[in-house]
Protein backbone atom coordinates (compact mmCIF):
# COMPACT_ATOMS: atom_id res chain seq x y z
CA UNK A 1 0.00 0.00 0.00
CA UNK A 2 2.85 2.26 1.24
CA UNK A 3 4.41 1.57 -2.25
CA UNK A 4 1.95 1.96 -4.24
CA UNK A 5 1.55 5.66 -2.59
CA UNK A 6 4.78 6.66 -3.35
CA UNK A 7 4.49 5.34 -7.27
CA UNK A 8 1.27 8.07 -7.08
CA UNK A 9 3.29 10.45 -5.35
CA UNK A 10 6.52 10.08 -7.46
CA UNK A 11 4.05 9.91 -10.85
CA UNK A 12 3.98 13.72 -10.66
CA UNK A 13 0.13 14.15 -10.31
CA UNK A 14 -0.34 12.05 -13.39
CA UNK A 15 -2.41 9.34 -11.34
CA UNK A 16 -4.40 12.26 -9.10
CA UNK A 17 -5.13 13.75 -12.42
CA UNK A 18 -6.59 11.50 -14.57
CA UNK A 19 -8.06 9.67 -11.27
CA UNK A 20 -10.14 13.56 -10.35
CA UNK A 21 -10.82 14.09 -14.34
CA UNK A 22 -12.59 10.98 -15.26
CA UNK A 23 -14.46 11.89 -11.50
CA UNK A 24 -15.52 14.87 -13.18
CA UNK A 25 -16.49 13.52 -16.54
CA UNK A 26 -18.58 10.94 -14.63
CA UNK A 27 -19.93 13.77 -12.79
CA UNK A 28 -20.28 16.01 -15.80
CA UNK A 29 -21.92 12.90 -17.74
CA UNK A 30 -24.50 11.87 -15.04
CA UNK A 31 -25.55 15.13 -13.34
CA UNK A 32 -26.06 17.29 -16.56
CA UNK A 33 -28.93 16.66 -19.56
CA UNK A 34 -27.43 18.59 -22.26
CA UNK A 35 -23.71 16.56 -21.81
CA UNK A 36 -25.67 13.79 -21.36
CA UNK A 37 -27.05 13.66 -24.41
CA UNK A 38 -24.35 14.16 -26.37
CA UNK A 39 -22.43 11.41 -24.09
CA UNK A 40 -25.13 8.89 -25.50
CA UNK A 41 -25.36 9.92 -28.67
CA UNK A 42 -21.42 10.05 -29.31
CA UNK A 43 -21.38 6.67 -27.82
CA UNK A 44 -23.99 5.09 -30.15
CA UNK A 45 -21.83 6.21 -32.96
CA UNK A 46 -18.60 5.67 -31.80
CA UNK A 47 -19.94 2.67 -30.12
CA UNK A 48 -21.61 0.90 -32.69
CA UNK A 49 -18.56 1.19 -35.51
CA UNK A 50 -16.42 0.12 -32.28
CA UNK A 51 -18.18 -3.06 -32.16
CA UNK A 52 -18.08 -3.06 -35.79
CA UNK A 53 -14.84 -3.25 -36.17
CA UNK A 54 -14.36 -5.61 -33.61
CA UNK A 55 -16.35 -8.15 -34.54
CA UNK A 56 -14.76 -8.03 -38.13
CA UNK A 57 -10.89 -8.76 -36.17
CA UNK A 58 -12.58 -11.31 -34.35
CA UNK A 59 -14.87 -12.77 -36.56
CA UNK A 60 -12.39 -15.46 -36.67
CA UNK A 61 -12.41 -16.67 -33.47
CA UNK A 62 -15.24 -18.45 -33.85
CA UNK A 63 -14.40 -20.48 -37.42
CA UNK A 64 -14.01 -23.83 -35.59
CA UNK A 65 -17.02 -23.45 -34.46
CA UNK A 66 -18.86 -22.30 -37.92
CA UNK A 67 -16.67 -24.87 -39.77
CA UNK A 68 -18.42 -27.80 -37.84
CA UNK A 69 -21.61 -26.37 -38.37
CA UNK A 70 -21.09 -26.07 -42.12
CA UNK A 71 -19.34 -29.46 -42.09
CA UNK A 72 -22.54 -31.13 -40.43
CA UNK A 73 -24.77 -28.92 -42.55
CA UNK A 74 -22.65 -30.55 -45.78
CA UNK A 75 -22.41 -34.47 -44.70
CA UNK A 76 -26.73 -34.20 -43.86
CA UNK A 77 -27.25 -32.46 -47.35
CA UNK A 78 -24.70 -34.95 -49.42
CA UNK A 79 -26.84 -37.80 -47.57
CA UNK A 80 -29.72 -36.76 -49.70
CA UNK A 81 -28.68 -36.64 -53.03
CA UNK A 82 -29.19 -39.60 -55.05
CA UNK A 83 -25.54 -40.53 -55.24
CA UNK A 84 -25.38 -41.16 -51.82
CA UNK A 85 -28.13 -43.79 -51.77
CA UNK A 86 -27.48 -47.81 -51.70
CA UNK A 87 -29.17 -49.41 -55.03
CA UNK A 88 -30.68 -52.07 -53.13
CA UNK A 89 -32.42 -53.40 -56.88
CA UNK A 90 -30.80 -56.75 -57.51
CA UNK A 91 -29.80 -57.21 -61.30
CA UNK A 92 -28.72 -60.92 -61.33
CA UNK A 93 -30.43 -63.41 -63.89
CA UNK A 94 -30.68 -67.15 -63.19
CA UNK A 95 -31.42 -69.33 -66.29
CA UNK A 96 -33.91 -71.87 -66.28
CA UNK A 97 -32.59 -75.21 -68.78
CA UNK A 98 -32.85 -78.60 -68.63
CA UNK A 99 -29.89 -79.51 -70.57
CA UNK A 100 -27.52 -76.97 -69.44
CA UNK A 101 -27.73 -76.49 -65.63
CA UNK A 102 -26.84 -73.30 -64.25
CA UNK A 103 -23.35 -73.18 -63.02
CA UNK A 104 -22.44 -69.83 -62.96
CA UNK A 105 -24.68 -66.91 -61.91
CA UNK A 106 -23.43 -62.57 -62.30
CA UNK A 107 -24.95 -60.33 -59.71
CA UNK A 108 -24.37 -57.06 -61.02
CA UNK A 109 -22.54 -54.30 -58.80
CA UNK A 110 -21.47 -50.82 -59.59
CA UNK A 111 -17.90 -49.65 -58.50
CA UNK A 112 -18.05 -47.43 -55.57
CA UNK A 113 -14.26 -46.83 -54.72
CA UNK A 114 -10.96 -47.46 -55.90
CA UNK A 115 -7.44 -47.18 -55.06
CA UNK A 116 -5.40 -44.55 -56.74
CA UNK A 117 -3.36 -46.18 -59.67
CA UNK A 118 -0.12 -47.87 -58.31
CA UNK A 119 1.55 -51.50 -58.28
CA UNK A 120 -1.26 -53.03 -55.82
CA UNK A 121 -4.82 -51.58 -57.13
CA UNK A 122 -7.83 -52.82 -55.09
CA UNK A 123 -11.66 -51.66 -55.51
CA UNK A 124 -14.80 -51.79 -53.74
CA UNK A 125 -17.52 -52.96 -55.09
CA UNK A 126 -21.32 -52.34 -53.66
CA UNK A 127 -22.52 -56.00 -53.24
CA UNK A 128 -21.65 -57.82 -49.91
CA UNK A 129 -22.40 -61.02 -48.24
CA UNK A 130 -25.97 -60.00 -48.34
CA UNK A 131 -26.27 -61.33 -51.28
CA UNK A 132 -23.77 -64.00 -51.00
CA UNK A 133 -20.65 -62.04 -52.69
CA UNK A 134 -17.68 -64.37 -51.31
CA UNK A 135 -14.13 -64.54 -51.14
CA UNK A 136 -12.44 -65.44 -54.44
CA UNK A 137 -15.26 -64.91 -56.48
CA UNK A 138 -14.44 -63.50 -60.01
CA UNK A 139 -15.63 -60.36 -61.27
CA UNK A 140 -15.91 -59.44 -64.79
CA UNK A 141 -16.17 -56.02 -66.67
CA UNK A 142 -16.65 -54.15 -69.88
CA UNK A 143 -16.20 -58.28 -72.02
CA UNK A 144 -13.23 -58.57 -69.91
CA UNK A 145 -12.28 -59.37 -66.32
CA UNK A 146 -11.86 -56.86 -63.12
CA UNK A 147 -10.33 -58.86 -60.46
CA UNK A 148 -11.11 -61.15 -58.07
CA UNK A 149 -12.92 -60.43 -54.46
CA UNK A 150 -11.16 -60.56 -51.39
CA UNK A 151 -12.83 -59.10 -48.73
CA UNK A 152 -16.61 -58.67 -47.83
CA UNK A 153 -18.39 -56.79 -45.95
CA UNK A 154 -22.41 -56.94 -45.60
CA UNK A 155 -23.40 -54.92 -48.08
CA UNK A 156 -19.66 -54.35 -50.16
CA UNK A 157 -17.26 -56.11 -51.27
CA UNK A 158 -12.86 -55.35 -51.61
CA UNK A 159 -11.63 -56.55 -55.25
CA UNK A 160 -8.17 -57.04 -55.98
CA UNK A 161 -7.97 -55.73 -59.36
CA UNK A 162 -6.07 -58.15 -62.52
CA UNK A 163 -3.66 -55.09 -62.09
CA UNK A 164 -2.22 -55.96 -58.65
CA UNK A 165 1.11 -57.70 -58.23
CA UNK A 166 -0.43 -60.67 -56.48
CA UNK A 167 -2.69 -61.47 -58.88
CA UNK A 168 -3.46 -65.15 -60.18
CA UNK A 169 -5.15 -66.04 -62.75
CA UNK A 170 -5.18 -69.31 -65.06
CA UNK A 171 -5.33 -68.24 -68.67
CA UNK A 172 -4.74 -70.22 -71.83
CA UNK A 173 -5.42 -70.38 -75.94
CA UNK A 174 -8.08 -72.23 -77.32
CA UNK A 175 -5.60 -74.74 -77.62
CA UNK A 176 -5.88 -75.83 -74.50
CA UNK A 177 -2.64 -74.96 -73.58
CA UNK A 178 -2.24 -72.72 -70.29
CA UNK A 179 -0.48 -70.64 -68.23
CA UNK A 180 -0.79 -68.06 -65.67
CA UNK A 181 -1.89 -64.51 -65.87
CA UNK A 182 0.00 -61.39 -63.77
CA UNK A 183 0.86 -58.00 -64.25
CA UNK A 184 3.85 -56.86 -63.82
CA UNK A 185 2.59 -53.57 -62.42
CA UNK A 186 4.29 -51.02 -65.28
CA UNK A 187 1.44 -50.87 -68.27
CA UNK A 188 -2.02 -50.97 -67.58
CA UNK A 189 -2.97 -51.77 -70.62
CA UNK A 190 -0.93 -55.30 -70.93
CA UNK A 191 -0.05 -58.36 -68.85
CA UNK A 192 2.03 -60.90 -68.91
CA UNK A 193 0.94 -64.72 -68.83
CA UNK A 194 3.73 -67.17 -67.73
CA UNK A 195 4.51 -70.94 -67.43
CA UNK A 196 3.21 -71.30 -70.92
CA UNK A 197 5.06 -74.38 -72.34
CA UNK A 198 7.73 -73.02 -75.03
CA UNK A 199 6.82 -75.52 -77.38
CA UNK A 200 2.85 -74.23 -77.81
CA UNK A 201 3.34 -72.44 -81.10
CA UNK A 202 1.92 -68.53 -80.59
CA UNK A 203 0.97 -65.78 -83.21
CA UNK A 204 0.46 -62.41 -82.51
CA UNK A 205 -3.03 -61.37 -82.27
CA UNK A 206 -3.82 -64.96 -80.87
CA UNK A 207 -6.94 -64.69 -78.41
CA UNK A 208 -6.46 -65.87 -74.53
CA UNK A 209 -9.43 -66.91 -72.77
CA UNK A 210 -9.83 -67.69 -69.05
CA UNK A 211 -10.03 -71.62 -68.51
CA UNK A 212 -11.81 -72.23 -65.60
CA UNK A 213 -9.60 -74.34 -64.00
CA UNK A 214 -9.45 -71.76 -60.79
CA UNK A 215 -13.22 -72.05 -60.17
CA UNK A 216 -13.11 -68.51 -60.11
CA UNK A 217 -13.68 -67.22 -63.76
CA UNK A 218 -15.89 -69.51 -66.33
CA UNK A 219 -14.13 -70.93 -69.11
CA UNK A 220 -13.67 -69.50 -72.60
CA UNK A 221 -13.79 -65.80 -71.29
CA UNK A 222 -11.72 -63.98 -73.57
CA UNK A 223 -9.37 -61.40 -71.39
CA UNK A 224 -7.59 -60.40 -74.37
CA UNK A 225 -4.95 -60.62 -77.61
CA UNK A 226 -1.13 -61.94 -77.80
CA UNK A 227 1.13 -59.13 -78.70
CA UNK A 228 4.70 -61.00 -78.32
CA UNK A 229 5.82 -63.92 -76.97
CA UNK A 230 9.53 -64.75 -75.46
CA UNK A 231 10.83 -68.03 -74.57
CA UNK A 232 12.68 -68.22 -71.70
CA UNK A 233 15.78 -70.36 -72.10
CA UNK A 234 16.78 -73.62 -69.91
CA UNK A 235 13.00 -72.93 -68.66
CA UNK A 236 10.81 -74.73 -71.46
CA UNK A 237 8.04 -72.33 -70.80
CA UNK A 238 8.26 -68.86 -72.43
CA UNK A 239 6.38 -65.44 -71.33
CA UNK A 240 3.33 -63.80 -73.60
CA UNK A 241 2.91 -60.16 -73.93
CA UNK A 242 -1.09 -59.75 -73.82
CA UNK A 243 -3.21 -56.48 -74.31
CA UNK A 244 -5.66 -56.37 -72.51
CA UNK A 245 -9.74 -56.29 -74.15
CA UNK A 246 -10.89 -53.56 -71.43
CA UNK A 247 -9.46 -50.97 -69.59
CA UNK A 248 -10.04 -51.78 -65.51
CA UNK A 249 -9.09 -49.02 -64.32
CA UNK A 250 -11.89 -47.17 -65.81
CA UNK A 251 -14.32 -49.74 -64.68
CA UNK A 252 -17.81 -48.55 -63.04
CA UNK A 253 -19.29 -51.89 -63.48
CA UNK A 254 -18.61 -55.00 -62.00
CA UNK A 255 -20.33 -58.59 -62.99
CA UNK A 256 -19.45 -61.03 -59.76
CA UNK A 257 -19.35 -64.52 -60.76
CA UNK A 258 -21.06 -66.73 -58.33
CA UNK A 259 -19.62 -70.54 -58.72
CA UNK A 260 -22.99 -72.64 -57.93
CA UNK A 261 -21.01 -75.94 -58.41
CA UNK A 262 -17.69 -74.70 -56.22
CA UNK A 263 -18.78 -76.43 -52.79
CA UNK A 264 -18.78 -79.47 -55.12
CA UNK A 265 -15.32 -78.68 -56.21
CA UNK A 266 -13.73 -78.08 -53.45
CA UNK A 267 -14.57 -81.16 -51.77
CA UNK A 268 -12.99 -83.06 -54.67
CA UNK A 269 -10.02 -80.82 -54.26
CA UNK A 270 -9.77 -81.44 -50.69
CA UNK A 271 -9.40 -85.57 -51.22
CA UNK A 272 -6.64 -87.00 -51.20
CA UNK B 1 4.62 24.60 3.98
CA UNK B 2 4.07 26.80 7.16
CA UNK B 3 0.59 27.85 9.09
CA UNK B 4 0.66 31.28 7.79
CA UNK B 5 0.86 29.99 4.04
CA UNK B 6 -1.39 27.07 4.83
CA UNK B 7 -3.98 30.20 6.25
CA UNK B 8 -3.86 31.94 3.61
CA UNK B 9 -4.31 29.36 0.49
CA UNK B 10 -7.88 28.53 2.85
CA UNK B 11 -9.02 31.81 2.70
CA UNK B 12 -8.08 32.38 -0.58
CA UNK B 13 -9.52 29.73 -1.49
CA UNK B 14 -12.95 30.66 0.55
CA UNK B 15 -12.87 34.38 -1.22
CA UNK B 16 -12.16 33.02 -4.67
CA UNK B 17 -15.46 30.57 -4.30
CA UNK B 18 -17.64 33.46 -3.19
CA UNK B 19 -16.55 35.86 -5.77
CA UNK B 20 -17.44 33.75 -8.44
CA UNK B 21 -20.01 32.33 -7.22
CA UNK B 22 -22.22 35.11 -5.92
CA UNK B 23 -20.31 38.31 -8.23
CA UNK B 24 -19.02 36.82 -11.52
CA UNK B 25 -21.06 34.04 -11.90
CA UNK B 26 -23.71 36.93 -12.29
CA UNK B 27 -21.78 38.19 -15.33
CA UNK B 28 -22.48 36.42 -18.60
CA UNK B 29 -23.23 37.97 -21.92
CA UNK B 30 -24.20 36.80 -24.96
CA UNK B 31 -26.75 36.85 -27.77
CA UNK B 32 -29.44 34.87 -29.33
CA UNK B 33 -30.47 32.88 -26.37
CA UNK B 34 -26.62 31.68 -25.84
CA UNK B 35 -23.93 32.87 -23.57
CA UNK B 36 -20.60 33.24 -24.93
CA UNK B 37 -18.68 35.77 -22.41
CA UNK B 38 -17.90 34.31 -18.73
CA UNK B 39 -15.69 35.68 -16.23
CA UNK B 40 -14.00 32.98 -14.28
CA UNK B 41 -11.53 34.18 -11.45
CA UNK B 42 -10.87 31.21 -9.59
CA UNK B 43 -8.20 30.13 -11.63
CA UNK B 44 -6.27 32.72 -9.69
CA UNK B 45 -5.99 30.00 -6.52
CA UNK B 46 -4.60 27.55 -8.49
CA UNK B 47 -1.90 29.94 -10.19
CA UNK B 48 -1.28 31.82 -6.89
CA UNK B 49 -0.28 28.73 -4.85
CA UNK B 50 3.57 28.06 -4.07
CA UNK B 51 5.76 26.87 -7.06
CA UNK B 52 7.21 24.19 -4.82
CA UNK B 53 3.60 23.15 -3.95
CA UNK B 54 3.54 19.05 -4.56
CA UNK B 55 1.76 18.45 -8.22
CA UNK B 56 -0.63 16.16 -6.57
CA UNK B 57 -2.09 17.91 -3.27
CA UNK B 58 -1.92 21.20 -6.20
CA UNK B 59 -4.26 18.99 -8.36
CA UNK B 60 -6.37 17.20 -5.24
CA UNK B 61 -7.00 21.29 -4.37
CA UNK B 62 -7.98 22.56 -7.75
CA UNK B 63 -10.77 19.43 -7.99
CA UNK B 64 -12.09 20.58 -4.51
CA UNK B 65 -11.90 24.29 -5.30
CA UNK B 66 -13.80 23.56 -8.79
CA UNK B 67 -16.79 21.04 -7.47
CA UNK B 68 -17.30 23.71 -4.92
CA UNK B 69 -17.66 26.07 -7.57
CA UNK B 70 -20.08 23.57 -9.48
CA UNK B 71 -22.25 22.85 -6.45
CA UNK B 72 -23.38 26.32 -6.74
CA UNK B 73 -23.86 26.93 -10.26
CA UNK B 74 -25.51 23.29 -11.16
CA UNK B 75 -22.84 22.36 -13.22
CA UNK B 76 -21.61 19.61 -11.43
CA UNK B 77 -18.22 18.10 -12.85
CA UNK B 78 -17.68 20.82 -15.03
CA UNK B 79 -15.44 23.77 -13.11
CA UNK B 80 -14.01 20.79 -11.32
CA UNK B 81 -12.71 18.69 -14.97
CA UNK B 82 -11.69 22.10 -16.07
CA UNK B 83 -9.61 23.22 -12.94
CA UNK B 84 -8.40 19.75 -12.35
CA UNK B 85 -6.49 19.93 -16.41
CA UNK B 86 -5.32 23.56 -15.61
CA UNK B 87 -3.82 22.31 -12.10
CA UNK B 88 -2.11 19.66 -13.95
CA UNK B 89 -1.00 21.81 -16.73
CA UNK B 90 0.75 24.50 -14.18
CA UNK B 91 3.93 22.94 -14.29
CA UNK B 92 3.99 22.56 -18.24
CA UNK B 93 3.42 26.51 -18.46
CA UNK B 94 5.94 27.02 -15.60
CA UNK B 95 8.45 24.91 -17.47
CA UNK B 96 8.11 27.15 -20.94
CA UNK B 97 8.09 30.68 -18.95
CA UNK B 98 10.79 29.51 -16.98
CA UNK B 99 13.63 32.68 -16.59
CA UNK B 100 16.83 32.42 -18.20
CA UNK B 101 19.02 31.25 -14.72
CA UNK B 102 15.69 29.28 -13.49
CA UNK B 103 12.97 29.82 -10.05
CA UNK B 104 14.45 31.06 -7.12
CA UNK B 105 14.18 28.35 -4.26
CA UNK B 106 11.53 30.33 -2.71
CA UNK B 107 9.69 31.88 -5.56
CA UNK B 108 6.41 32.50 -5.60
CA UNK B 109 3.84 33.59 -8.76
CA UNK B 110 3.48 37.06 -7.53
CA UNK B 111 4.30 40.75 -9.41
CA UNK B 112 6.97 41.45 -6.45
CA UNK B 113 8.67 37.75 -7.59
CA UNK B 114 9.33 37.42 -10.88
CA UNK B 115 7.63 40.81 -12.13
CA UNK B 116 4.44 42.10 -14.20
CA UNK B 117 5.28 40.77 -17.42
CA UNK B 118 5.80 37.10 -16.35
CA UNK B 119 2.83 36.90 -14.36
CA UNK B 120 0.62 38.33 -17.09
CA UNK B 121 2.17 35.73 -19.60
CA UNK B 122 1.43 32.84 -16.50
CA UNK B 123 -1.92 34.41 -16.32
CA UNK B 124 -3.11 34.30 -20.09
CA UNK B 125 -1.64 30.69 -20.25
CA UNK B 126 -3.03 29.17 -17.35
CA UNK B 127 -6.45 30.91 -17.98
CA UNK B 128 -6.35 30.37 -22.12
CA UNK B 129 -5.72 26.79 -21.26
CA UNK B 130 -8.56 26.55 -18.11
CA UNK B 131 -11.54 28.39 -20.89
CA UNK B 132 -10.40 25.59 -23.60
CA UNK B 133 -10.72 23.03 -20.91
CA UNK B 134 -13.78 24.62 -19.58
CA UNK B 135 -15.63 24.86 -22.78
CA UNK B 136 -14.82 21.47 -24.40
CA UNK B 137 -15.96 19.48 -21.02
CA UNK B 138 -19.27 22.51 -21.80
CA UNK B 139 -19.82 21.44 -25.09
CA UNK B 140 -18.78 18.01 -24.49
CA UNK B 141 -17.71 17.18 -28.46
CA UNK B 142 -14.69 18.91 -30.51
CA UNK B 143 -17.25 18.86 -33.57
CA UNK B 144 -18.25 22.31 -31.95
CA UNK B 145 -14.82 23.65 -32.20
CA UNK B 146 -15.74 26.98 -33.65
CA UNK B 147 -18.39 27.60 -30.58
CA UNK B 148 -15.11 26.85 -27.94
CA UNK B 149 -13.11 29.16 -29.79
CA UNK B 150 -15.98 31.83 -29.73
CA UNK B 151 -16.26 31.24 -26.31
CA UNK B 152 -12.83 31.30 -25.33
CA UNK B 153 -12.04 34.17 -27.23
CA UNK B 154 -14.73 36.55 -25.89
CA UNK B 155 -13.99 35.02 -22.15
CA UNK B 156 -10.28 35.41 -22.41
CA UNK B 157 -9.78 38.94 -22.11
CA UNK B 158 -12.72 39.64 -19.67
CA UNK B 159 -10.93 37.09 -17.31
CA UNK B 160 -7.47 38.01 -17.73
CA UNK B 161 -8.62 41.65 -16.81
CA UNK B 162 -10.46 40.83 -13.48
CA UNK B 163 -8.03 38.37 -12.58
CA UNK B 164 -5.50 40.99 -13.43
CA UNK B 165 -7.09 43.83 -11.59
CA UNK B 166 -7.90 41.57 -8.58
CA UNK B 167 -3.80 40.65 -8.07
CA UNK B 168 -3.44 44.57 -8.64
CA UNK B 169 -5.55 45.45 -6.27
CA UNK B 170 -4.64 43.00 -3.16
CA UNK B 171 -1.27 42.03 -4.50
CA UNK B 172 -1.61 38.71 -2.94
CA UNK B 173 1.61 36.98 -1.00
CA UNK B 174 1.65 33.42 -1.93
Amino acid sequence: MGRLLRIILNSGGLFTFLLLELASVYLIVHHNDAQRAIWAETKSVYGSYLTQQLNEKLAFLDVARENEILRRENAALLARIPGSGYNTTVDTLPVRDSVYQQRFTYLASRVVNKSPYGPYNTLIIDRGSNLQVERGQGVLADGGLLGVVSEVTPRHARVISILHLDTRISAGLDNNSFGTLRWDGRDPRRVTITDMPDYVPVAPNDTIYTTGYSNVFPTGLPIGTVESSTPLPGTGSQDLTVVLLNDPLQATNGYIVRDLFKEELERLNTVR
Amino acid sequence: MSAGVAFRIALRFVLLLAAQVFLFNQIAWGWGGREYLFVFVYPLFVALLPLRAPRPLVILLAFLLGLAVDFFSETLGLHAGALTFTAYARPLVLRALRPRDGYNIKATPTTADLGAGWVSQYLSFLLLLHLLAFFLLQTFSIFFLGEIVLKTALSLPASLLTTAILVLLFSPKA
